[in-house]
């Protein structure tokens, strides 16, 4: 039970086990007596299921961590710059839309700007009067310029990419730069050790591969965490319905089109479409409830979003592929010697694009934990999965957040506001919502993936205020108020004046590249 | 705008070029660029500094000259009160554009002279003559192309010490605060220098190569530069007390 763990066996070869095998080589030492071993098996026949293609900003400090230069990642990846979510038509049919940029608030350390913006809602929209952010987004305005560091920025972003060939990239880099041993082959059989914990993968090509600790990023098969050690998925379509998802590439018409600077998230009869702006091309795609429209419906409904770019005789021909998922995480992720990332240990729709910060999340925390010998692994993976269940659940909660206050009339958002559709934690906080202001207080866990701010956005952008009135202050900070607001519009002036546009500052770090500093 | 034309004995016979250094005449500018071969005439009299290109996001190095836009301290009474002038403000009228050549059946580029005839220097009767009365080069349109070729070959030479210098973490932001005598001030924001304590980590090998290239001199004739700040400063506030 003493035995030091330095063999890290890595099985799957997505973005999962890649940005797992590269956040861990690039934090410790490979092939170092005290240091680690990694190795990364992937099967040849199984491929990416490739979706993914929005990130969180933390992915900006995860590539440079990795040792990965901004400028041949954004050109290798096809990659474009991520400002926030756009949501349309999420309050009502054919109404409007709202930002979730990146951004905090102006001023949130100082003070919370929302009562004294709700008197002036007609007017401006929260995120608006409080970032930049949206006004950029506008404009498809990139969130630096080409005199901007890599990694460095004028508003904070993260990316659109293609994750295949991100997947490409950071094999490349794992095995030419980080020291990891790759390996392709099929695993057939799995040999345990007398405590259960998994000992050597045996392959076809009848290669026993030993490890101390097992990573599971096979994906949605969960070949070590759920074929082999029957680790159920906690099924969520109770909550999210979504399950289906249709998905097409669509060419820019023209080579010039802008490209846009968030993720648009437009809402139809039962589910929504995504639309992600790539410098080659827009990945789109509609994720819906199986149980609320066919199939052939679903994909009507995709044809008809993209037919206004491209006109119908294209949005007719282009190739749409189905994916089928089922909503849910592992009730547990790890489990002995395995532990489950990426899709292995949960999937749910891409709304609000989680899925590669919860690889990024749970690579770090098995990085800063990494156990020195099995006997302490028990306790961590204890703190692992308590961690991650609670992540798991804020998603789900904050998912559910941007179903419940829309208005839409179909049959699939009326049930989506069913309070027994809704978790239970959820129904508290709208209760207290209706008297209370949405406050950092209403985030318990200290390190939330989602901070305040973001149920701000959301909860505002949807047109909540609330019912009730709220006590009258001795000192009213209005003139505090009014010169962040001031201030937030001044920076978004000087912002749309100096900034390029996405397509413009990509075209010349093709030319240039960013600089280092 | 600029008006760039290729210099030619039959069109520019007669073309002069005033070489009075005043506002008038477009010497009003707060710096120049400059390459690294330049370093050591400069270091006597400016402040060397690194900036990015706001097109390009690319570093360049630049003699400084005042505080603001348009501050040209060293511009006295039709003069240039230094005893060095940088190339590229020396070169003025003239630029080197490219031109395709067919030699031999076979397409060159070319470097060739060009006169920017909207450059108020440029005038028919004052100044130095292009062209010999007889249609030979003067020795002073001799004297510009060559410098032109230098300016070409340094800002080559000055692309790849830069990319060393980026490559072995040498250039750092910094920001100076600066009071004049009347407690004006002044801030320099978006300069970079010379990282001395990353400069004192380099090993012998780096720094052999650095010396071979020539960049180590260049590298200390830009620190050495940095005094000439205080310089500046005194020319500043000497401007104040009139």
């Amino acid at each position: 039970m003493n035995n030091k763990i330095q063999q890290i066996v890595i099985v799957g070869g997505g973005s999962a086990g890649w940005l797992t095998a590269a956040i861990l080589a690039s934090q410790y030492a490979v092939n170092d007596e005290h240091g680690i071993q990694v190795t990364l098996i992937e099967s040849s026949t199984v491929s990416p299921i490739g979706v993914g293609e929005g990130t969180w900003p933390s992915m900006r400090s995860t590539l440079e961590k990795i040792g990965l230069s901004e400028t041949d990642f954004l050109i290798q990846c096809d990659a474009s710059f991520k400002q926030g979510s756009k949501f349309i038509d999420w309050h009502h049919v054919n109404d409007g839309h709202y930002f979730h940029p990146f951004t905090f608030p102006v001023g949130m350390e100082q003070m919370d700007l929302a009562p004294y913006w709700l008197p002036h809602k007609q007017h401006i929209s929260f995120a608006d009067a409080v970032t930049p952010q949206g006004h950029l987004c506008q404009k498809h305005l990139a969130p630096k310029q080409i005199s901007t560091a890599e990694y460095a920025y004028n508003a904070n972003y993260g990316y659109h990419l293609d994750a295949g060939k991100f997947t490409q990239v950071l094999r490349q880099h794992c095995v030419e730069k980080l020291g990891i041993t790759h390996i392709v082959d099929h695993i057939e059989h799995i040999k345990s050790h007398n405590n259960g914990d998994i000992a050597t993968l045996i392959t076809r090509n009848k290669q026993s591969i030993q490890g101390d600790l097992f990573i599971d990023c096979s994906g949605v098969h969960g070949l070590l965490i759920e074929q082999h050690f029957g680790i159920p998925l906690k099924n969520q379509k109770n909550i999210l319905f979504n399950d289906s998802a249709w998905a097409v590439h669509v060419p820019y018409t023209d080579e010039q089109s802008p490209i846009a600077s968030c993720t648009l998230s437009t809402a139809q009869t039962s589910g929504w479409v995504w639309d992600i702006g790539l410098p080659s091309r827009r990945g789109v795609g509609h994720t819906y409830s199986s149980a609320h429209i066919t199939d052939e419906q679903a994909e009507q409904q995709l044809r008809e979003y993209i037919t206004p770019a491209i006109g119908a005789t294209a949005a007719e021909q282009l190739a749409c592929r189905k994916i089928n998922f089922n909503p849910g995480y592992r009730q547990k992720f790890w489990h002995k010697n395995c532990v489950a990332v990426g899709m292995a240990a949960g999937f749910i729709e891409p709304l609000e694009a989680s899925a590669l910060v919860m690889i990024e999340l749970a690579a770090q925390m098995i990085c800063d934990q990494l156990p020195k010998t099995r006997s302490t692994m028990d306790v961590i993976a204890k703190h692992f999965n308590h961690k991650f269940s609670a992540r798991w659940e804020q998603i789900i909660e904050f998912l559910k957040l941007h179903y419940v206050l829309s208005e839409r009339k179909e049959e699939y958002w009326l049930e989506n506001r069913c309070s027994s559709s809704i978790p239970q934690s959820l129904l508290e906080l709208l209760e207290l919502w209706q008297s209370n202001l949405p406050s950092r207080y209403d985030i318990t866990d200290t390190d939330a993936l989602f901070p305040a701010a973001s149920y701000q956005y959301v909860l505002y952008g949807m047109g909540y205020s609330p019912a009730h009135q709220q006590h009258t202050l001795r000192h009213p900070k209005q003139r505090d108020a009014e010169v962040l607001f001031n201030q937030n519009m001044q920076q978004s002036k000087q912002l749309l004046a100096a900034l390029p546009t996405n397509r413009e500052l990509l075209n010349k770090i093709k030319q240039y590249g960013l600089p280092k500093l | 705008m600029a008006k760039n034309v290729l210099v030619n004995s039959i069109d520019h016979q007669d073309l002069k070029v005033i070489t009075e250094r005043s506002a008038n005449f477009g010497d009003n500018l707060w710096y120049t660029l400059t390459f690294p071969s330049e370093f050591r005439s400069l270091q006597a009299y400016y402040p060397i500094f690194f900036q990015k290109d706001v097109n390009t996001g690319k570093f360049h190095a630049l003699a400084l000259f005042g505080f603001q836009n348009e501050e040209n301290l060293f511009l006295k009474d039709g003069k240039w009160d230094a005893g060095y002038i940088p190339l590229t403000i020396a070169r003025q009228p003239f630029s080197i554009g490219i031109h395709k050549v067919s030699e031999d059946g076979e397409e060159k580029m070319q470097r060739m002279l060009h006169i920017d005839l909207d450059n108020p220097r440029v005038n028919k009767s004052k100044g130095e003559a292009l062209f010999l009365e007889h249609g030979g080069n003067t020795p002073y349109l001799d004297m510009m192309a060559d410098m032109l070729e230098v300016i070409h070959h340094g800002m080559l030479d000055s692309q790849e010490f830069i990319e060393s210098l980026i490559e072995l973490e040498l250039l750092e932001a910094f920001t100076a605060d600066i009071t004049l005598q009347d407690g004006s001030k002044y801030q320099m924001v978006g300069f970079y220098t010379i990282n001395e304590e990353k400069l004192n980590e380099l090993n012998g090998n780096v720094l052999e190569s650095l010396n071979k290239k020539g960049y180590l001199q260049a590298i200390y004739m830009a620190l050495a530069s940095q005094a000439n700040v205080s310089h500046l400063i005194k020319r500043k506030n000497a401007t104040l007390s009139h």
